[in-house]
């Protein structure tokens, strides 16, 4: 092929040449170029392979409205060829080759066509004995571009974006639309798939680069105005709910946001269905018209021009422009009404065969391209009279029959599109509030109606803002349809394709509603029209016409296929994009990361494990921090826990409504332990209630539920209108537990606090300074030793531990991480919510019947427990212990208990109790089972039984000891 | 003996990094400058104010103990109302204040003992600044409020999600580039500063210290 003089208004820059590679072979071409634009212009006519027959295929739309240009550089696979911009230094490869493009032994396919008929792959798997033999090698054959995995992720950023109007499209209408929006005050915004905005304007121009100063005015006048914003190479990718639109850029994805939208997005230009209508050469009128006015390529040398319509005649016009031969124009219609047209080519000394057809494509020698067309008449009934044919040697034939709305937003919008017979387009019906449509979208093609039609539309969006009055426009109709209703020729040899992805001829069709595929649905199921990576954007409007005649029924009636995003494919890196994940960590991280300590996940905190030593072992050290607890001090960051704090008159009230104990009754200085339940008296959190004044409560929920806890009881705060205010102080609270028989020395040195056991009993909660931070301390004993779980202000956190690891240096003090502490309040039978509890666990069956107070006034749950208290619970928690000689692979959590071969319960927690010397654990089992002493027996994963006895709880210093004080 | 104990900004370490020169305010080390501050403040600085006075107070009688502490708040819930020349109040919700500068520090001591109807929000917040004429970008990449859209001569405060984190926002404007206040939970200070960081350096923005945030932001 040949580049074209400079073209007016070109998007190509020739001061830039781009060097690339193509299967091997060097090219240069220009900044601006797209790869196929650039391949055309260098004489390459074979851009790719069909799917299922290994065809030659070249530019079909230029436009990414077909696959037969899909190629891979490098990493980056199913590039499309048509719209990707060309880069320096590309090195692109075919897809779905056997040997590259031109050798592609895969195109023996093409000869075995017969063998490969519509529904193949269905029937194909109906024998099960050969159904992984026809999958090994279906995987082996489908697949396009090669994944490799391990190119560089790239880190997408999303981002969001507003504004009043969304104009989505850049031609004629869009931009009138635009402006007609932005006069009125709008803050507008247009996005265009391309890098350029004019749309159509700029190459339809029928030979007369005139035509298109309007369009440019508008542009410059859109470029210009300062409340547009214009946003080109975009591509509004889909449409959500509340006029939410992805916009999706090279390098990010904005979710747009917009007041109203406009669809002005045009339509797919549809191919006429003929034989060999896939061979490189055979183009739409659209694809030549954009290859002469943006790329400056001339498409070919000579051409057969096939029409319905004024466009056809405007293309070969351009094609006369760009110095190709144009040899005839086929029209459909046997009575054009094109006359000023006809009247142009005919002086160029062009044939035109009006009611012709084109009836076959002809390869050339090489079997590379087009090397002539034959054309005959049609009869009244639109039947080829095959008898009468006429051969035109050419390497060209551009196709220009007719169009499909680019209605995917529209539908997607939920928009209600009709069949208008006289335009023979479906065109909007009702569209959701908020939701516009202008332009050959909206079957409006005469260039001067387009912006007619944008400006009713701009208007109308700006209406809809309350920005200006209900535009009074009228835009007159179509003089003639600019598609034809019947664009298909039948061939006894077939090979005239509807669906260039997928390889499927016109009579796959007939035989798809010959098994009775006959409604759109199924037939897009069973033939894959539509399902290919264009999504049926050449293939669906021919595809419905045929079944529409050979169902007798109207297009309207046999209806559309459901269109969902993406209008266009979108990268997974755009999709996966940045992601927020957000993280917690306490005020003391810093200090747990300068131990060594290794972190897990709980929720969305980090959490020391255990604190790595030396060469030892992850179970030695989470050993060694139970040994410090238990006979000397250790630490432990418990700043995850939920803490709230409750003040008012009726403070006490709410709490007793929350918990299922009595805290009207706590005495100030004292705390309690809390459970909470829900409505059905399911055990739904725990923590501890401290009493501070008569009017003034702190308390503690789980780590896990301290966000839902607090929402819910802010909701009950507001329901109830109880005189009270609750505040979250979770995240300004730094919490540790200090714990262990020599924790009150270490606190000694830090306070003035008297911390005898007398005036600091145990459960008592105290304010007092500690190393001259301002704290809450409570002595609790989760952990099972003599402690202290102090509160201080979140920017104190650190300060607070340092202190108490420097007076601890002297007692061995030693940080513990979660695992250490589970161990310990194993020991001392403590439960933990959602471990040791179920989504069906309530207060009676987790051993708490003691804690629900039943003759309270009301509490949350109250009412279902009531009848849970008559009846003896199916399930109970109960401890046991293995065998002290156990030595073999101790259960796990969630293992089974299996009681005369049946299911009697679960683990919910084991470990080893160096204390007891043998494994420790808590499970729930049927009360046939729970009595002290009870043999268990336990299936391991592999299936064997250990043996296990039920045994009372707390394993460890069941008269509480050490909370007392020595004699 | 017990020195006094230091708070600690829930950034120091993340600002530790950035070899800043460290100021003390509220016994509370901050980043008072940064090295290279002045060229990223040309797009898009983050600075610590996590250091500055704050007090919170909620309740139904919060508004009237406020203004019997010499504190006319705002009328409308989410806006703000500057104070003196380097503090403001804001209305968080209906009943909900937050006041910010110099004009907290007494509150304190005042607010005890307790009144009906008024009770204490301690404040532990991280506060990272936003300044220059890349915030708009930085905050279209995290959070899904059109601040564009905002009157801030109306001095509105906004209660979001930010990266996905709760945050309350100030807008406002500094040398006619935008200064926003962003408050969080002090625990997910680390990760929105990490966020925010990572997004602005791609803005060609950074961290910069304190001294070159406004005490008070202005509407416009």
């Amino acid at each position: 092929m040949k580049r074209l003089p400079p073209q007016t208004g070109e998007w190509i820059d020739r001061s830039r040449e781009v060097s690339f590679s193509f299967e091997g072979r060097r090219y240069t071409a220009f900044a601006g170029d797209t790869v196929s634009s650039a391949l055309w212009a260098a004489g390459v006519r074979v851009l790719g392979r069909s799917f299922k027959y290994h065809r030659p295929r070249g530019v079909l739309s230029l436009a990414n409205h077909d696959i037969n240009a899909m190629m891979q550089a490098g990493p980056m696979l199913n590039l499309r060829a048509d719209v990707t911009p060309l880069e320096h230094g590309m090195a692109l490869e075919g897809i779905n080759t056997y040997g590259g493009i031109a050798r592609d032994r895969g195109r023996l396919l093409d000869r075995l066509s017969p063998f490969l008929p519509v529904g193949f792959y269905y029937k194909a798997f109906h024998n099960k004995r050969l159904f992984p033999l026809w999958e090994k090698m279906f995987r082996r054959m489908t697949g396009l571009g090669k994944l490799d995995l391990a190119a560089p992720h790239i880190r997408t950023a999303k981002r969001y974006d507003f504004c009043d109007v969304l104009v989505v499209g850049g031609g004629p209408a869009g931009l009138s639309a635009a402006l007609a929006a932005a006069e009125r005050g709008c803050d507008v915004v247009v996005v265009d798939e391309h890098p350029h905005l004019g749309g159509s304007g700029l190459y339809r121009l029928g030979g007369d680069t005139d035509a298109a100063q309007d369009i440019r005015r508008l542009v410059g006048q859109v470029m210009g105005y300062p409340n547009i914003r214009v946003k080109t190479a975009t591509l509004a990718a889909g449409y959500y709910a509340d006029h939410w639109i992805p916009l999706v850029k090279h390098d990010h994805l904005a979710k747009m946001r917009a007041g109203a939208v406009i669809v002005a997005t045009g339509s797919y230009e549809q191919p006429a269905v003929f034989r060999n209508n896939d061979l490189p050469g055979v183009m739409l009128a659209s694809a030549a018209q954009r290859l002469i006015h943006r790329y400056a390529v001339r498409p070919m040398r000579s051409a057969v021009v096939l029409s319905a319509n004024r466009e056809g005649y405007l293309a070969a016009l351009d094609l006369l422009a760009a110095g190709v031969r144009v040899l005839a124009v086929a029209d459909l219609r046997a009575n054009a009404v094109e006359a000023d047209l006809r009247d142009a080519l005919l002086a160029r000394g062009v044939a035109l065969l009006p009611g012709h057809c084109l009836y076959e494509a002809l390869p050339n020698d090489a079997g590379d391209g087009v090397g002539a067309v034959l054309v005959c008449p049609l009869d009244s009934d639109g039947t080829p009279r095959a008898e009468q044919i006429n051969r035109f040697d050419c390497d060209g034939v551009v196709m220009s029959v007719g169009y499909a709305p680019a209605a995917n937003l529209l539908y997607q919008a939920g928009g209600r599109m009709r069949f208008d017979a006289a335009l023979q387009q479906f065109v909007p019906g009702q569209l959701p509030a908020g939701v516009f449509a202008c332009g050959e979208v909206n079957g409006v093609f005469m260039p001067a109606n387009k912006q007619l039609d944008g400006q009713r539309a701009g208007l109308a969006a700006a209406a809809f803002l309350g920005r200006a009055a209900p535009p009074a426009i009228s835009v007159p109709p179509e003089a003639a349809s600019p598609s034809h209703p019947w664009p298909i020729v039948a061939h006894p040899k077939g090979k005239n394709f509807v669906d260039l992805d997928e390889d499927i001829q016109l009579k796959d069709f007939h035989h798809a509603i010959q098994e009775g595929f006959d409604n759109i649905e199924l037939m897009k199921r069973y033939t894959t029209v539509g399902m290919g990576p264009s999504q049926g954007k050449h293939s669906n409007m021919n595809a419905l016409r045929i079944l529409a005649r050979a169902t007798q029924q109207s297009p309207e009636q046999v209806g559309t296929t459901t269109a969902r995003p993406f209008v266009h494919p979108v990268p997974m890196s755009h999709l996966a994009g940045r992601g927020f994940t957000p993280q917690r960590l306490t005020p003391l991280h810093a200090r747990h990361a300068a131990l060594n300590a290794q972190f897990m996940p709980a929720g969305p905190w980090l959490r020391p494990e255990y604190y790595r030593r030396g060469d030892s072992d992850r179970l030695a050290c989470i050993q060694e921090e139970v040994a410090a607890v238990r006979n000397g001090v250790g630490i432990i960051d418990v700043g995850t826990l939920g803490k709230l704090e409750l003040r008012g008159p009726d403070a006490a009230e709410f709490l007793e409504r929350v918990y299922i104990s009595r805290y009207a009754n706590l005495k100030v200085g004292m705390t309690r332990y809390a459970v909470m339940c829900d409505e059905t008296g399911v055990v739904v959190d725990d923590g501890v209630v401290a009493r501070l004044g008569e009017e003034h409560f702190y308390f503690t929920t789980t780590t896990s539920g301290a966000t839902n806890i607090y929402r819910e009881l802010s909701r009950l705060n507001t329901e109830w209108r109880l005189d009270c205010g609750l505040t979250n102080l979770t995240g300004a609270r730094a919490a540790v537990n200090l714990a262990g028989p020599r924790s009150r020395e270490v606190l000694a040195r830090l306070t003035d606090l008297d911390l005898s056991a007398a005036a600091f009993p145990y459960l008592g909660v105290r304010q007092a300074s500690v190393a001259g931070i301002p704290a809450i301390l409570m002595r609790v004993g989760f952990v099972g030793e003599w402690g202290y779980e102090i509160h201080v202000p979140a920017s104190y956190g650190p300060a607070l531990w340092d202190a108490l690891t420097e007076a601890g240096r002297a007692f061995g003090i030693r940080p513990f991480g979660v695992e250490a502490q589970r161990q310990l309040r194993l020991e001392k039978g403590h439960i933990i919510i959602g471990q040791d509890t179920d989504g069906l666990t309530t207060p009676f069956d987790a051993n708490l019947g003691w804690a629900v107070k039943l003759d309270k006034p009301f509490f949350i749950g109250q009412r279902t427990l009531r009848i849970h208290a008559e009846r003896a619970p199916k399930q109970q928690l109960v401890g046991f212990t293995l065998d002290s000689a156990h030595n073999a692979t101790p259960p796990k959590e969630c293992h089974l208990i299996i009681h005369a071969g049946e299911i009697a319960g679960r683990v919910t927690s084991i470990g080893w109790s160096t204390a007891l010397g043998r494994h420790v654990g808590l499970a729930y089992v049927i009360h046939d089972l729970a009595w002290e002493g009870a043999h268990i027996n336990i299936r391991l994963s592999n299936g064997s039984l250990v043996s296990a006895t039920v045994c009372k709880t707390p394993f460890y210093d069941p008269e509480n000891l050490r909370q007392k004080e020595a004699a | 003996m017990i020195t006094a104990p230091r708070r600690i900004s829930p950034l120091q370490d993340l600002m530790q990094a950035h070899q800043p020169s460290w100021g003390l305010a509220g016994n509370m080390q901050y980043a008072q400058a940064v090295p290279g501050e002045e060229a990223r403040i040309a797009r898009l600085g983050l600075a610590d104010l996590s250091h500055r006075p704050r007090f919170g107070v909620k309740g139904p009688q919060a508004a009237n103990w406020l203004a019997a502490q010499g504190i006319a708040t705002p009328a409308q819930p989410n806006s703000w109302l500057p104070l003196d020349t380097d503090s403001f109040v804001a209305r968080l919700g209906l009943t909900e204040f937050l006041i910010e500068g110099a004009a907290a520090d007494p509150l304190h001591a005042n607010i005890e003992p307790a009144r009906p109807g008024v009770y204490p929000v301690p404040r532990e917040d991280a506060e990272i600044a936003l300044l220059g004429p890349q915030v708009n970008e930085l905050l279209l990449q995290t959070c899904n409020v059109n601040f564009r859209a905002l009157d801030l001569a109306a001095r509105p405060v906004v209660l979001t999600s930010m990266a996905g984190v709760t945050v309350t926002i100030l807008p406002g404007s500094h040398h006619n580039d935008p200064f926003y206040h962003v408050w969080c939970d002090y625990t997910f200070g680390a990760y929105l500063w990490r966020t925010l960081l990572e997004i602005s350096t791609g803005l060609g923005g950074g961290p910069i210290g304190a001294a070159l945030c406004p005490e008070q932001p202005q509407p416009s």
